[in-house]
């Protein structure tokens, strides 16, 4: 893929400069660039330059058009909703990792918070109980736009169908049959509410090849008393001449990171619904501007916040009188006087 | 162009011409009716001297010193601007409710803060700060003070709501920006009066610099602070060390970095953009 992309910067070079004179690309200059890959095309290569930009400036205003359209889900024919049941399970959301501050609860004590941004979250396709695996309906849920150029035909059809712009990530969530909502309903951050426990799944950093001490933790050896080459080694690798074997599974050094990851039971702090902040809890896997895929805790013993939650989702048009931002009961919001403790 | 030039030529002769009707007209009208007349539209109007020119003395005028706290610039990193924003909005508001002054590296400051253990649940502290980190909500100063022979410093974070009020008493810099060797300085340097009554400041101009140079403690130190890295210019090291150990110590100087072009961080349009909201979001 790198060979492929390096080769298309070389051909694309050759190809400016000739086009400088204001001539169509003619078959002559094309036999001097070396293609490898000969099964794709990207959306530039049999254009010119002012289809070119025609192409970008037309999918652009097609997408702004798309987004206005499903501002209102619900006068736009939404599914039958149903009310919310014990064990129940409802759909998630798909954020962008912002970055970390501080916050302070009404006790003065200091946590830590991640703040995720949803950025243009949008249903789009429901795959009913059989299509899926058998047990459970699912949701495919898509966020933050990307230019259609660089996706494949399969993926854009699908898009296509909810009428929603590409997305650069896309998940699926197991929901129960009375959440499903229509392919091309917009998701908000104020689908979650300041109390409620959230899990967040996203591909932790990639760290590369690296040895057993940073991967597993091993001790290594000592720095100095006589020891021959040998400091950050794994030392052995199993008991000895009665399995004669070493174990499947052994902790050995390898590539670390880039796995999907998720951490569990994150408090949500605070919600800013004019922005569509969601303040999280502590850390969160993934690296600044990553997307995660956030949903409500399986965690028995968080469930009880979520009575009576926005069911299936946050819909504007019904409940669009919330402050811009809702805070925790716990959390010292800035507008309020200095602290006195008594 | 010869065109345009041709019209011009034509324009300026017309206007003359009307000109010179005008004063024609002018000529008869003043010798054929008799003074005074000045009620009637057609004769000339009345000297009227220009406006008096109003003289600005630059002098006089008072202009407010622009400080913009160093919390507010973003470091430089691939996070998105929008997150700084959204960090400044709270830190706005909270700088609506506590007042937190303008202060420098090398100021006196006393701070009141909420405390479950001590009586009447606020405690003061009043030291110099040899100190100022962090970005965005948490950032913090470090206040150094010597009470009963022991030096204490405090690290107080600046948007915490457990602080009540922080005065400054003392508003001066000093020639670093960073005066964490009072650790290794003689104590006198980092002793400030508690009961220190606040000295007034003027908000224009410059900002009184103290151009101390502290006498240390022999060595060893707690860091070395001869060597350029730190780059001190406020301690008397002629004191302390031989001019052979501050040749030694040169030998570290890495006279490359200041022309490594990968650590430029130009922040001046950023500041100006960032004050400029500021300014206006605590006016509102």
């Amino acid at each position: 893929m790198a060979a492929w992309s390096v080769r298309c910067l070389l051909q694309r070079g050759t190809r400016l400069v000739s086009l400088r004179g204001a001539a169509a690309e003619s078959p002559l200059q094309l036999v001097g660039c070396i293609r490898t890959v000969k099964t794709t095309t990207w959306f530039e290569e049999h254009l010119t330059e002012d289809n070119q930009e025609y192409m970008r400036k037309t999918m652009a205003e097609e997408y702004r058009k798309q987004t206005a359209e499903k501002l209102n889900p619900l006068k736009d024919e939404p599914w039958p909703r149903q009310e919310w049941a014990e064990g129940s399970r409802r759909v998630g959301l798909v954020a962008v990792k912002l970055g970390m501050a501080p916050i302070w609860t009404k006790t003065g004590e200091r946590h830590v918070v991640t703040m995720l941004q949803v950025q243009d979250c949008h249903v789009i396709k429901h795959l009913s109980k059989e299509e899926h695996d058998g047990n459970t309906a699912a949701l495919v849920v898509g966020g933050k736009n990307v230019s259609p150029f660089h996706r494949s035909e399969e993926q854009m059809e699908m898009f296509r169908n909810a009428g929603v712009p590409p997305k650069q990530k896309v998940t699926i969530f197991n929901v129960t049959d009375n959440a499903i909502i229509k392919p091309g309903t917009p998701l908000y951050a104020a689908h979650f509410r300041p109390g409620q426990f959230v899990d967040i799944s996203a591909k932790s950093i990639g760290k590369g090849f690296q040895g057993v001490m940073k991967r597993w933790g091993f001790k290594g050896q000592p720095a100095t008393h006589g020891q021959t080459k040998t400091h950050r080694r794994p030392g052995a690798s199993g008991p000895g001449g009665d399995p004669a074997k070493v174990f499947k599974g052994k902790k050995m050094p390898g590539k670390m990171g880039n796995v999907y990851v998720t951490a569990f039971g994150l408090k949500i702090w605070r919600v800013n619904t004019k922005y569509n902040v969601l303040y999280v809890n502590g850390s969160v896997p993934g690296h600044k501007n990553c997307l995660l895929k956030v949903r409500d805790t399986i965690l028995p013993t968080r469930s009880s916040t979520l009575i009576n939650p926005p069911f299936p989702t946050y819909f504007t048009e019904e409940e669009g009188d919330l402050d811009e931002d809702l805070y925790d009961g716990n959390l010292f919001a800035h507008t309020e006087p200095s602290l006195t403790l008594t | 162009m010869a065109a345009c030039t041709n019209r011009l030529d034509k324009f300026i002769l017309s206007m003359r011409l009307l000109r010179n009707q005008q004063l024609q007209n002018e000529r008869f009208l003043s010798t054929s009716v008799c003074r005074p007349a000045p009620e009637k539209d057609s004769d000339p109007p009345k000297f009227t001297p220009p406006p008096k020119p109003v003289i600005i003395d630059k002098s006089k005028t008072i202009i407010l010193r622009k400080f913009l706290s160093p919390e507010f610039i973003p470091p430089r990193q691939r996070t998105d601007p929008f997150k700084f924003y959204l960090e400044r909005k709270d830190m706005i508001l909270r700088r609506k409710v506590l007042k937190i002054p303008e202060f420098y590296v090398g100021s006196i400051l006393a701070v009141n803060m909420a405390d479950p253990n001590a009586s009447g649940k606020t405690n003061r502290f009043v030291g110099i700060c040899i100190q100022r980190g962090g970005k965005g909500l948490g950032a913090t100063f470090i206040l150094r003070n010597v009470i009963n022979n022991q030096g204490v410093e405090m690290c107080y974070e600046q948007y915490s709501p457990l602080i009540q009020s922080v005065e400054v008493l003392k508003l001066e810099k000093r020639l670093d920006d960073n005066l964490m060797y009072l650790r290794d300085a003689m104590p006198e340097y980092s002793t400030v009066d508690p009961n220190m009554k606040p000295e007034t400041f003027s908000t224009s101009g410059e900002v009184p610099v103290n151009k101390i140079k502290v006498r240390m403690r022999p060595k060893p130190w707690l860091k070395r602070w001869e060597r350029p890295k730190f780059n001190i210019q406020g301690i008397r090291f002629d004191l302390r060390l031989t001019p052979q150990q501050m040749e030694g110590a040169q030998k570290r100087a890495e006279p490359w970095r200041e022309y490594d072009m990968m650590k430029e961080y130009d922040t001046s349009v950023l500041e100006e953009q960032i004050f400029s909201e500021v300014q206006s979001e605590m006016s509102k």
